[in-house]
């Protein structure tokens, strides 16, 4: 059973959800990010696609308190999360957080995760860049639109998403749609292609910017770090995120780095998305948005990559 | 509470040369041999440590001035309060070193992990069979522990190789491996244990193929950055393993590929 709600009434269902919760919802800035959602930047909404900027934030800020030390006491703060919505967030996006539910079993991001209802909204326009099929995506939600002519035709996957729209007519046909992408990664098994020269060319060109894992959803490395006030009192022990492109990601006290060349740290980017995960915790990292594709400086296609890898095999 | 750290008080610190320290700390953490411990100063950071002391009255760490922390930590004194939390990792696995011929290797501050378990072994000996001990430093002023390896030499077989070559009587010179060459340990049903630079666990391991023992008879005590302790900042990722949660020791034949796959990516180009 799908509900209804015209489409002309959205902003109005917006505006009631936000007497209620911390509404967040992807904007049009600069750049395209969910933001929180208010009465004046209603009118940037910004559905037609995906955001350039993932929805890690409010799970994973990039700077995040663990401890404080203030005299001789420590204390965790908690932090105190007002019920949130997040609407509009992709399938791609609602799976990266799937995929940081295995990765981050920490206290602070599980109440996050609780406290936040996900609303989604079906991609009408993947770009050349998306290849969320491939990789193998749950239908997870609380609710999830579907843009249908004048209409959003609306799936309900949990009691408090149903609460919402308790209001809403129910509507006389279910339109559950799909899409198609251009994109497709062929081949996931690439365990047995870890020495393969391929990797050189794509490694070659990157800059080691890190970019792909500041726009990747499911990025979660991080350093702890202690922050110091002026007057010392308190000292804050810090979560603050890292990024396995950088040299200094895993150098040790004495100097001594472990993945040294940009060869082993792009190739750690990728086997991490599609192979390691997936034998550590049975879901692969990577859900296919493809932002680290559409911000890479120098365009590095690695889905590409691991497509040709499969050609060089079958030529063997 | 995962990442909150309890204070501990120093009782005692021994300067064992310039750029090494054993702080002796009060503590009831107890952490099994080849556990390691994150110990921090709020304000400065945190670092992975192993205690060199099976013991749950009291841990030793053995601190080699080689960062930001581990240099504050050489300005503390006796009665100063450090903070730790943990024991993090699975440490030895000592189920499997039961009633086996033991090689146990270490170089330089890698002595720590080792300590710990011939502390163990020393307390629950008639578990163990023979016990063949290799040190190896760079040279006199480098031997750590010399007291507690004077205690052992009188239990175990204890060889001390120094890098240098100096005129001294009771150790060996050159490095580890091939001390082990010249002295071969017992044959049969062996298990060798190492912990140190990964150059020199490499040579050792060379040797030990050579006489005789398989990768799945030797274990590796690994370091690598740990932010976390708890396999979640991902910073100790060895391809699919995390060292902080599946290890620090690991057994050769399963970590050799892993570790082998990133330094082949890391001589093929390295900026």
């Amino acid at each position: 059973m799908q509900k209804l709600l015209p489409k002309s009434q959205l902003n109005e269902f917006l505006i009631n959800l936000i007497d209620k919760y911390q509404v967040i919802a992807p904007v049009k800035q600069k750049n395209t990010s969910f933001q929180f959602l208010d009465k004046n930047n209603i009118n940037q909404l910004y559905l037609t696609r995906i955001t350039e900027v993932p929805v890690k934030k409010f799970f994973l800020p990039e700077n995040e308190t663990l401890l404080k030390f203030k005299g001789n006491k420590t204390t965790e703060p908690v932090s105190k999360i007002k019920s949130r919505i997040i609407f509009g967030i992709r399938k791609c996006d609602i799976n990266a957080l799937l995929v940081l539910d295995k990765a981050m079993p920490d206290p602070n991001y599980i109440k996050k995760r609780k406290n936040t209802i996900l609303i989604g909204l079906y991609c009408e326009n993947p770009d050349k860049y998306c290849f969320c099929e491939s990789m193998e995506l749950e239908d997870y939600y609380d609710l999830f639109f579907y843009p249908y002519e004048n209409n959003y035709y609306i799936s309900i996957g949990s009691e408090k998403g149903a609460k919402i729209i308790n209001d809403l007519p129910t509507a006389k046909k279910e339109i559950i749609l799909k899409h198609k992408n251009t994109k497709i990664l062929k081949n996931k098994n690439i365990e047995s292609e870890y020495k393969n020269k391929i990797w050189e060319t794509d490694s070659s060109k990157c800059l080691s910017c890190g970019a792909c894992t500041v726009y990747c959803p499911t990025c979660n490395c991080f350093n702890i770090k202690d922050n110091l006030s002026i007057n010392l009192n308190p000292i804050n022990r810090i979560r603050s995120s890292a990024s396995c492109q950088l040299k200094s990601f895993s150098r040790v006290a004495g100097g001594k780095i472990f993945r040294d060349s940009r060869l082993s740290r792009f190739k750690h980017f990728v086997y991490h998305k599609i192979d390691y995960f997936k034998k550590q915790k049975g879901k692969y990292m990577c859900v296919g948005c493809g932002r680290c594709l559409r911000v890479c400086p120098t365009h590095i296609d690695w889905i590409e990559t691991i497509n040709l890898l499969n050609k060089t095999k079958r030529k063997k | 509470m995962a990442y909150l750290p309890k204070p501990f008080q120093i009782i005692e610190i021994k300067t064992i040369n310039k750029e090494v320290k054993l702080f002796k700390i009060k503590s009831n953490l107890n952490p099994k041999p080849g556990q390691f411990l994150e110990v921090s100063l709020p304000g400065i950071g945190e670092c992975p440590l192993a205690s060199c002391l099976f013991n749950n009255q009291e841990i030793n760490l053995l601190i080699k001035k080689a960062g930001n922390l581990t240099s504050a930590l050489f300005r503390l004194k006796p009665k100063d309060l450090l903070y730790i939390r943990g024991p993090y990792g699975k440490g030895f696995p000592i189920k499997k070193l039961e009633n086996k011929n033991l090689i146990l290797i270490a170089g330089g501050t890698g002595i720590a992990p080792i300590t710990s378990l011939i502390s163990y072994i020393e307390q629950n000996k008639e578990k163990f069979k023979q016990i063949i001990i290799y040190f190896g430093f760079r040279n006199k002023n480098y031997i750590l522990l010399k007291e507690k390896i004077k205690q052992w030499q009188k239990k175990f077989n204890v060889t001390i190789t120094l890098d240098k070559k100096e005129k001294s009587g009771s150790y060996k010179q050159g490095f580890v491996h091939e001390t082990i060459n010249k002295f071969p340990p017992k044959k049969e049903n062996r298990i060798a244990v190492m912990c140190g630079p990964e150059i020199m666990m490499k040579s050792v391991t060379q040797v030990l193929n050579k006489l005789g023992l398989d990768n799945n008879q030797i274990y590796w005590s690994l370091e690598r950055r740990m932010e976390c302790g708890l396999g979640i900042c991902n910073r100790c990722l060895i391809q699919d393993v995390y060292v902080c949660k599946d290890g620090p020791v690991f057994r050769y034949d399963v970590i050799k590929p892993k570790i082998e796959n990133e330094e082949f990516s890391n001589k093929i180009n390295s900026n």
